[in-house]
């Protein structure tokens, strides 16, 4: 059942030129992911949508006779503007946050599976191990980079156009604008862990998956389905363990008598999200039979 | 180092359930050899190739790659070895060039050195004039070129070619053909799939002809000639079905169904003259007759859609 034959070809001229490859390293598949990234709309536009839509959101309740006193600063939106990057930031933690960085997220892995690239890139020198790393790193640098032009189109445009006045604080006290400044920061800070925990489930569906779809829709749908659990009442012991708890975290912070154990509780959640799900996403992709393509 | 193989597969097995794709295929490509893998759609030629490049794991079984596997270096195996499976694909979205770009990125390539080498793989395959257009808007022909040039930038020795001229048009088969001889004659190993035995013929100094997962012939394409039957041919009638039938009888004959409708009748024309009485006589309406296949062409379907297994 085997057969070897004689070199036949072997002394002819080449066709190009011999060149010395290196290796590449997470870095380097990295850099051309980034590069990918960069040449999406959707990416464009994501960023796009994150600059613009502050100031829009802001011009309008700026403009309105009736601020939303039912929500968190909501009352006090015409009076300070640090209010309104709470608002926002309470009302962007409930699907817009995981919606943003599943645009990315959810499609980097399935998006190879969409064009039958796997195979491309596969049998080139980069390890499996490294595509994953380099595509979960641009992932998870694209949630962070939404999350501070999002933060900085926020604050910036609110302080503009409302003001920079004293804010007041869940507890009723007043927190001088410069204090505000800070807590505002801090609050837009607190939404990172669980914005990366979402990012890495947004991956592992998309790499379990293999659909770009279900990969952007389905963290977004989790998270609405863990709103609505946290919102029940008698599940105080798995509430801290759902992946919405951490974003509101930051309540803490604009008390009297701040509380930090909401924030301690919420980044040891986010951080089992992200371990879990980047290690079932791995292990996915690790093992799998690329037969498509 | 000469004496090393170019493709060393041992035994290599893979399963999908009850299903086996690939059973136990041993096959050993010297360096500096042209080798064609023949057979029909479904015979396990990609599974076996996917298997090559690490993209299926075998279930039993071992590939060395100029003497290293992959569980001992790991995708440094794949160091050597160049090409692309089915049709070659690409990120549609951008360019011929930065598509080539980020693969060279891939393969720790970058800087002058790598953009030297993407203008002259680009001219090897005639798509320097086409290079800043998006893969989007290119041909099928065009996407095949282009994953040869992505092959050829890894200054391949081995280079693996899955039915690079499938789907292609006349004109752009005999380019690819051309080109693939080109690269061949420059002293690359190439591992060309295909289920196009003229192609085979015409480009490989040997050849592993597979069915259904199984190998059925490896030898020289020369020892291939030596076996083939006489010329096929093509056989039309009102009943297909009875002349058929009426084949079972005639045991010198080989009369399988044609891709496109009708029969294939192989044999030695004594046998062949025989059974088209017979068929006539029968009172079954003969419609047309003439000649369908080359010699070669007739040994592939009689290997590939019969049970027997020939080996050299």
């Amino acid at each position: 059942m085997t057969t070897q034959s004689t070199p036949t070809h072997a002394d002819a001229a080449p066709v190009v030129g011999h060149i010395t490859a290196g290796r590449p390293g997470v870095l380097g598949v990295f850099a051309w992911e980034v590069t990918k990234l960069a040449a999406r709309a959707r990416a464009r536009w994501t960023l796009l949508v994150c600059l613009a839509a502050p100031v829009v959101l802001v011009v309008v309740l700026k403009g309105q006779q009736r601020p939303p006193k039912d929500s968190l600063f909501g009352r006090y939106i015409h009076e300070s503007g640090w209010a309104l990057p709470l608002l926002i930031l309470g009302f962007a933690a409930q699907w817009v946050l995981p919606l943003l960085t599943a645009l990315v997220a959810g499609d980097i892995f399935a998006n190879e599976d969409q064009h039958g690239t796997w195979k491309t890139v596969l049998t080139r020198s980069a390890s499996r191990a490294q595509l994953f790393w380099a595509k979960t790193l641009t992932a998870m640098a694209f949630a962070l980079v939404v999350l501070v032009v999002l933060a900085a189109s926020t604050m910036l445009s609110s302080v503009l156009i409302v003001g920079h006045q004293e804010l007041v604080g869940l507890s009723g006290q007043l927190v001088p604008s410069a204090t505000a400044a800070r807590l505002v920061l801090a609050s837009w800070a607190t939404a990172a862990p669980p914005l990366l925990a979402f990012t890495a489930l947004a991956i592992l569906l998309s790499v379990r998956s293999r659909s770009p779809a279900v990969g952007i829709a389905a963290p977004v749908v989790i998270g609405m389905v863990m709103q609505l659990v946290g919102s029940l009442g008698g599940i105080e012991a798995l509430r801290p363990l759902l992946l919405t708890t951490p974003f509101e975290a930051w309540h803490g912070l604009l008390v009297e008598h701040r509380f930090y154990g909401p924030l301690v509780s919420g980044a040891i959640t986010s951080a089992v999200w992200c371990i879990v799900a980047l290690t079932l996403a791995f292990t996915s992709l690790h093992r799998r039979d690329i037969t498509e393509g | 180092m000469d004496d090393v193989l170019a493709v060393d597969a041992v035994g290599l097995t893979k399963r999908y359930g009850s299903l086996t794709a690939v059973d136990a295929i041993t096959l050993k490509v010297a360096r500096g050899e042209v080798y064609g893998v023949l057979g029909p759609n479904g015979a396990g030629k990609t599974t076996f190739l996917r298997m090559l490049f690490g993209l299926i794991r075998p279930d039993a079984g071992s590939i060395r790659l100029f003497g290293q596997s992959r569980d001992e270096v790991g995708t440094r195996v794949l160091d050597h070895v160049a090409g692309f499976i089915e049709s070659p694909k690409f990120y549609p979205y951008l360019s011929a060039r930065r598509n080539l770009a980020g693969l060279a990125r891939l393969d720790g390539l970058s800087g002058r050195g790598a953009a030297h080498r993407i203008e002259e793989v680009l001219e090897v395959v005639d798509l320097r004039d086409r290079a800043d257009d998006r893969v989007g808007g290119f041909s099928f022909g065009m996407r095949q070129r282009l994953g040869v040039a992505a092959s050829l930038l890894r200054d391949p020795q081995l280079l693996v070619l899955d039915e690079p001229a499938n789907g292609l048009d006349p004109a752009g088969m005999r380019d690819m053909r051309a080109l693939v001889k080109r690269l061949a004659a420059s002293g690359l190993t190439v591992l060309l799939s295909s289920h196009d035995m003229l192609e085979v013929e015409e480009i490989c100094d040997n050849v592993t002809i597979m069915r259904s997962g199984s190998v059925v012939y490896h030898g020289s394409i020369a020892d291939l000639r030596e076996r083939a039957p006489a010329q096929g041919h093509s056989l039309s009638t009102d009943d297909d079905e009875r002349a058929h039938a009426l084949a079972a009888t005639m045991p010198d004959v080989s009369v399988v169904r044609g891709a496109e409708g009708g029969l294939v009748v192989t044999g030695a024309q004594a046998d062949i003259d025989r059974y088209v009485l017979a068929v006539v006589t029968a009172g079954i309406g003969l419609r047309s007759l003439g000649i369908d296949e080359t010699p070669l062409e007739s040994l592939f379907f009689l290997l590939t859609e019969r049970t027997t297994e020939v080996t050299t």
